[in-house]
């Protein structure tokens, strides 16, 4: 463990845990971070990452107790004792929420709540207030979208807005909960250049990501958490170079760099036919003409930068948006709900005032599907029973992932079109996901249609792929 | 009007949480922690306190009538401007009528024609905010032109307006409320379902076949809940002020009904003499406002 180095560190924590009732969360934590000092923390979902990053804000829900110390630039407090680090709030820490769209006040612009940080934090009038929130917001690729509401907004742009509201603060000490997430490539860097900065401008970086390229390309220190304790904890490239924890290995290899493609499925029928379908958002054009035919079986990956319209492709075919050209032609012989989607966030996804048994029990008595049926699909995807009692938001993402696939899976769907459905999943659960996902598809003869960032994964699954890279008349490699 | 208490009280107890919800990340968020159970509710004090006040309002003026047996309007001129006794607990007013008889019966009738205005405002509004969130278009933009031309006209005005076709009726004045109130009800109702209908839930409904009862019962209602239960009791405590106001500057209620405004008007004259006349009104405006304010949960905590 490092010694923390009191005197010039911003954020020193020693030996933070948390439990709730008598079970310990997270246990015995210790690290320090000195001004340009990044530090990384992986693991799967649920090992307690996040929960560090709140103990640390002080912003635990009321039933956890945390213990331990915490550091911020030379004023020690309890781990227990939030409220005295929340008068640092925004000035001298921040935190990039998980979630962007629901970290973004849903009832405000976007532009003015970005305005609001320059207005009530800095003291600048509301004019220019308002004049440095346009500016940064278009240096973010936001400049159309300060008008519109969050809801109106995509996941990576939501996250990009985000973004921008917490360095608007300009705290030193920046914590990032999946900062990357839903973003493609350009944005993804564009997102390492501003933690950059942070870290030249003598901040320091406390990073939670699922993606080791992000975290590598931020450098220094990481912590390999497991069930809530560190299993492995020190640089981060002598971590990836050589990982001693078994734990360590198992998370490095799951990168879907290393998988191996999967078999080749048999062709059937086909099940809907594209002839000619454009789409435009006002002056921007999404796809050119396209023809398109899907065949059961199929798995075709569908790639490019975010904004260019693979989820509206997606939408189109399912019959969600209609073409402005073209038209789409389901196989006649398919029954009336084939077509079924798979979310990038499960928990948007289902209902959210209502307990997932309600509305797994809602989907199959629609569809008339025997409930024994339903729980025996559960037991193959591992969903645990008693989890349905809960509510969306109470399940972790890769369980509800699954549980949003068995969903899907009782209207006996011929084509499934999944936007994004592990983006947000740590790799030891993405690569659990996609098998049972493709396992689904097989043992159903559906067509799937899968649209992804990750050109690994879109290796290792499609067997075809369809790439919206700008400039790029819609290629379909075989 | 059967039981305004139960109805108050069916305010789920969340009520209010929506508005914040965004704020819900930092209670677990999308990687919520599988192992943490799901926290007891514990009711706050001050909801608790909120629904004890306006729960023994509403026993007074639902008993008190019965209770205290006095009519309100039998004369007893021998004996006015009477201070309390035991026989009038709130003494008698200038004409010898019992006050506190006075009082039940104006808060029954106060109450009572408060809460199905409220009622009579939120069915309407809010289907008609649902509708323009779910149709857009044509329809979204003519309910909001509707909405927005009654919002320019202030409530009280409004309510002056209706109730001037049938002056001193009781139907002309809780018609002239739920028109004033309606609005509401459609503003916030619209404002909640469209990012709902917007939302991946729904979709994902429609693309597996449910309805529109479906989306309605499962995903809009449940949404729509708790900010209407808080708005309901705003409205209310609203509407029980309005008729007072119209009361007091003598166009609401006429004389001799027991009427809460009328009462503070009558009582005027003789605030050195009988102060408690007066008192007793306000007293009992102040309590009831403060009994639905309390009801809504503490936003800082929710």
């Amino acid at each position: 463990m490092t010694t923390p180095l009191k005197s010039d560190a911003l954020l020193v924590v020693e030996g933070l845990g948390i439990q709730v009732g008598g079970k310990r969360l997270l246990r015995d934590i210790s690290f320090s971070l000195r001004p340009g000092e990044a530090l990384t923390l992986v693991g799967e979902s649920g090992a307690g990452k996040s929960l560090l990053a709140q103990a640390i804000m002080g912003n635990l829900p009321p039933a956890l107790q945390a213990t331990g110390q915490i550091t911020l630039d030379g004023t020690t407090t309890c781990a227990q004792d939030a409220a005295a680090r929340r008068a640092l709030w925004g000035r001298k820490l921040a935190l990039l929420p998980q979630e962007p769209s629901l970290a973004l006040n849903p009832l405000a612009r976007v532009a003015p709540q970005l305005a609001e940080v320059y207005r009530l934090l800095h003291q600048q009038s509301t004019d220019s207030a308002s004049a440095q929130a346009k500016q940064v917001l278009s240096a973010a690729g936001l400049g159309g979208a300060g008008s519109r509401y969050p809801w109106q907004l995509s996941g990576g742009m939501a996250q990009r807005a985000v973004a921008a509201i917490t360095l608007a603060g300009g705290a030193p000490v920046l914590m990032v909960d999946e900062p990357t997430k839903g973003l493609d490539a350009h944005w993804r860097g564009r997102m390492v250049e501003l933690f950059q900065g942070v870290l030249k401008a003598g901040g320091c970086l406390l990073t939670i990501t699922h993606d080791m390229q992000v975290a590598q390309a931020l450098g220094g220190q990481v912590i390999v958490l497991r069930h809530g304790q560190a299993v492995e904890q020190g640089d981060i490239h002598t971590v990836a170079a050589a990982p001693q924890h078994a734990f360590t290995r198992q998370l490095l290899q799951a990168d879907p760099a290393h998988w191996l493609p999967f078999a080749l499925p048999t062709l059937g029928e086909s099940v809907v036919q594209a002839h000619g379908i454009s789409k435009a958002y006002g002056a921007q054009k999404l796809f050119a003409p396209l023809d398109l035919e899907l065949h059961s079986g199929e798995r075709i990956a569908v790639q490019g930068p975010s904004g260019t319209g693979k989820s509206t492709l997606g939408n189109v075919l399912l019959g969600l948006v209609a073409p402005d050209t073209g038209r789409v032609e389901r196989s006649a012989r398919l029954r009336p709900h084939a077509f079924q989607k798979l979310y990038q966030d499960p928990v948007g996804s289902f209902a959210p005032h209502i307990s997932l048994a309600q509305s797994l029990r809602d989907a199959a008595r629609l569809h008339r599907c025997d409930w024994k049926a339903v729980q025996q699909r559960l037991a193959q995807l591992r969903v645990p029973e008693d989890l349905l009692a809960r509510r969306p938001d109470q399940v972790s993402g890769g369980e509800l992932q699954r549980i949003a696939l068995a969903r899907v899976l009782v209207a006996q769907p011929a084509l499934l079109f999944a936007d994004e459905p592990t983006s947000r999943l740590d790799p030891i659960t993405q690569q659990e996901a996609i098998q049972v996902l493709l396992h689904a598809v097989q043992d159903t003869g559906a067509a799937l249609m899968l649209v992804t960032h990750d050109l690994h994964l879109a290796a290792a699954v499609g067997t075809r792929t369809l790439d919206f890279a700008p400039g790029n008349t819609l290629a379909c490699a075989a | 009007m059967s039981s305004p208490p139960e109805s108050l009280r069916a305010i789920p107890p969340e009520g209010g949480r929506t508005p914040v919800a965004w704020r819900s990340q930092f209670h677990g968020g999308a990687e919520a922690e599988p192992s943490v159970p799901p926290r007891p509710f514990r009711w706050p004090v001050r909801t608790v306190l909120g629904i004890t006040l306006l729960g023994l309002l509403a026993l007074f003026a639902l008993l008190g009538p019965w209770l205290v047996g006095a009519s309100p309007v039998v004369q007893d001129l021998r004996n006015t401007l009477a201070p309390p006794s035991a026989q009038h607990w709130l003494g008698t007013d200038v004409l010898g009528r019992s006050a506190l008889a006075r009082l039940a019966h104006a808060a029954q009738l106060s109450l009572g024609m408060a809460l199905l205005a409220a009622v009579s405002a939120a069915v309407p509004g809010t289907l008609l905010g649902i509708a323009a969130a779910w149709r857009g278009g044509r329809t979204e933009r003519a309910l909001l032109m509707l909405s927005d031309s009654v919002l320019a006209i202030p409530g009280l005005l409004l309510v002056l307006l209706v109730a001037a076709l049938a002056p001193g009726a009781l139907w002309a004045l809780y018609a002239g409320l739920s028109a004033a109130l309606w609005v509401e009800y459609f503003r916030v109702s619209r404002a909640v379902a469209r990012p709902v209908l917007a939302g991946d839930a729904v979709q994902a409904s429609r693309l597996l076949g449910f309805g529109r009862g479906y989306v309605l019962r499962r995903h809009l209602l449940p949404a729509l809940a708790p900010t209407l239960g808080t708005l309901l009791a705003f409205t209310t405590s609203q509407a029980v002020l309005a008729l007072a106001a119209l009361g007091f500057v003598g166009v609401g209620m006429q004389p001799p009904t027991p009427e809460l405004g009328l009462m503070m008007t009558e009582a005027m004259p003789y605030y050195e003499e009988a102060p408690w006349l007066i008192a007793a009104p306000t007293a009992l405006l102040v309590w009831l406002v403060a009994a639905m304010m309390l009801l809504n949960p503490d936003r800082e905590t929710a």
